[in-house]
């Protein structure tokens, strides 16, 4: 299944942020989204899930995902927000299984016995198994993303948008993170066909769980191509107007 | 929370409102036995008529005059309720309710035009107050909807919030003028606002039933989608709730509940916000639970402050609002802050 994207612009309300947008993710593939704050990474990631009106065509397996219906596209796409709001302090488990409300068959009274063990099985990869009766309120920042980390997953979608996953995690779950979406955009947890989005402002984990980038300044692509290549001192300057080179030397 | 625990708590909480709404229909300044009150029931809904043994006062007064007020009380206690634990999940804001949204406000303004113009439409009969408050306050309802969608494509929570405070107000100023011009119906205009279960009867019940079983219905299926709505628009979308559409069904369902128990009873204000934050410091935040129990909690409460505005100065009636805030409100700070502070 591919995600056709030709011409696009979109923004919110009248500020446009992305401008004439064209792209093409093949399935399988791990793309880095790349650029420097406000260049349009998460705008680009709400486009490409549907959640975001915009102009030119955005498909998935050639279909217009602005006109499919939520739960069609959340079968398709699991988004992880950069930003997640929390009002009432679930569990941990009641969390990860909302994740299942689209592919789970019986969406009225919860989820089916399949959706179960599967969010279960998200909650052990990520972790956070033991922590499966605590409330939300009860977190620590990694904690939580974790939690959410494994509710995108239990969406048990082929294509997989994370915003800023690793925000919160310390030394070790980064490292983890880039294993766990390794193995799952190659299908070593059971799925197969699976594609990875993901925007990271670590460069270093981009470069481990990536292996194309796109790059973004000022809501165009500027660079499409091989993860080192886009992580070269030229490209940084130009895309993030960082001159490597003078920092090392402080 | 275990199953197991769960359903002891769904038990007794079941219990003690029956309760509740028997010590409703029994208590006032004419007392019943038990044996006596389930006598009428019985012979009421048998068809047989109410045995011989009691007297006829007694079973007018029982069967026509305080089981409906009390089934009334409860029903629109339970309607306020589910309405005001829905409205608090799509709009993410402890203080969301259909007044919010200018329910109260739309419905007084028609019931002050009503009776200053003196409109009656013979099909209505004694029905022309509350259902003019109804209409008016569907219609103020959906101009705010209207007005959100036009400002703001996506009708953030913030918008229909703040657009649904801007119409009340602007509402509000326009039924104040009215009233301040017309002082001769400035009296019964604030009694009508203040709210009362006084003279309901069972065609009263008749038509607020229905809209209660449609209304929870709805809501009841939609508690997956409010669970996952509670984390935002964005993430609701994500996980393939389309928020949008999800929000305007919701918030007409939930006024279609409050503008019918406004209409009848005028305004009371407060149960609405108080149960739902009470079931989930009991429940969880799950509206599985959170939706049924926001009923039974809701109604018992207010059957117990109609009680209690019947029966404190008795002769005199207090308004119903008055008493849920008096009772309502330092419970509901007790709950939530004592709560607060162990955690």
């Amino acid at each position: 299944m591919e995600l056709t994207v030709r011409n696009m612009s979109a923004g919110y309300n009248r500020n446009e942020i992305l401008h004439g947008i064209s792209l093409e993710i093949k399935s399988g593939e791990k793309v880095f989204v790349g650029g420097a704050n406000g260049s349009g990474k998460t705008t680009l990631l709400r486009v490409l899930s549907g959640i975001i009106p915009h102009t030119g065509d955005v498909l998935i397996g050639g279909r217009d995902v602005s006109s499919m219906k939520r739960k069609d596209v959340a079968k398709l796409i699991a988004l992880m927000p950069q930003t997640s709001d929390m009002y009432f302090p679930y569990s941990v488990r009641e969390t990860v299984l909302l994740g299942t409300y689209a592919s789970s068959g019986n969406s009225f009274f919860g989820s089916d016995s399949e959706a179960v063990q599967y969010a279960d099985k998200c909650m052990e990869d990520c972790g956070i198994s033991e922590l499966k009766e605590r409330h939300l309120d009860e977190l620590s920042g990694g904690q939580l993303q974790r939690v959410l980390l494994a509710r995108t997953f239990a969406q048990k979608s082929p294509f997989l948008f994370l915003d800023e996953p690793g925000n919160n995690l310390d030394i070790k779950y980064r490292a983890e993170l880039c294993d766990k979406l390794t193995d799952w955009a190659s299908g070593k947890t059971g799925d197969s066909d699976n594609t990875l989005v993901a925007v990271f402002h670590d460069l270093e984990q981009a470069k481990r769980c990536c292996t194309r980038a796109v790059m973004l300044k000022e809501g165009r692509i500027v660079f499409d191509g091989g993860i080192s290549e886009a992580l070269t001192p030229e490209m940084l300057l130009k895309v993030y107007d960082f001159d490597i080179g003078t920092y090392s030397k402080i | 929370m275990t199953k197991k625990g769960t359903g002891l708590k769904i038990v007794i909480s079941a219990v003690l409102c029956l309760f509740i709404l028997v010590l409703a229909i029994r208590q006032g300044s004419v007392y019943i036995t038990l044996k006596d009150l389930f006598g009428i029931i019985g012979g009421h809904i048998t068809g047989k008529g109410t045995p011989g043994e009691i007297e006829p006062m007694m079973d007018s007064i029982f069967w026509t005059i305080r089981m409906p007020r009390a089934i009334m009380a409860f029903l629109v206690g339970g309607a306020l309720s589910i309405s005001g634990a829905c409205m608090q999940a799509l709009l993410q804001n402890p203080l969301a309710s259909s007044y919010t949204l200018g329910v109260s406000s739309g419905a007084s303004l028609g019931a002050a035009l009503v009776l200053i113009l003196e409109i009656s439409v013979p099909v209505l009969a004694g029905f022309m107050l509350p259902f003019a408050g109804f209409v008016f306050g569907l219609l103020t309802v959906i101009a705010a909807l209207v007005l959100a969608s036009a400002v703001d494509r996506s009708v953030s929570n913030t918008t229909v919030v703040l657009i649904g405070m801007i119409l009340s107000l602007f509402v509000n100023g326009m039924m104040n003028l009215l009233s301040t011009l017309n002082s001769d119906h400035s009296k019964q205009l604030v009694l009508w606002m203040m709210g009362s279960f006084s003279a309901r009867g069972w065609k009263h019940c008749a038509i607020l039933f229905p809209v209660c079983i449609i209304g929870f219905v709805f809501l009841f299926a939609m508690s997956r989608k409010m669970d996952i709505m509670s984390f935002g628009d964005l993430q609701a979308q994500a996980m393939g709730v389309d928020a949008k559409k999800t929000k305007i069904i919701a918030i007409l369902i939930c006024s279609l509940l409050t503008g019918v128990s406004v209409a009848f009873t005028g305004v009371i204000g407060f149960v609405d916000l108080a149960a739902p934050h009470i079931v989930r410091k009991i429940f969880g935040p799950s509206h599985k639970l959170v939706i049924p129990m926001s009923f039974i909690y809701g109604g018992a409460f207010m059957a117990l402050c109609d009680l209690i505005s019947r029966t404190l100065l008795s002769p005199r009636e207090i308004p119903v609002g008055a008493v849920t805030a008096l009772l309502g409100a330092p419970f509901f700070a007790y709950v939530f802050f004592a709560s607060r502070r162990k955690r």
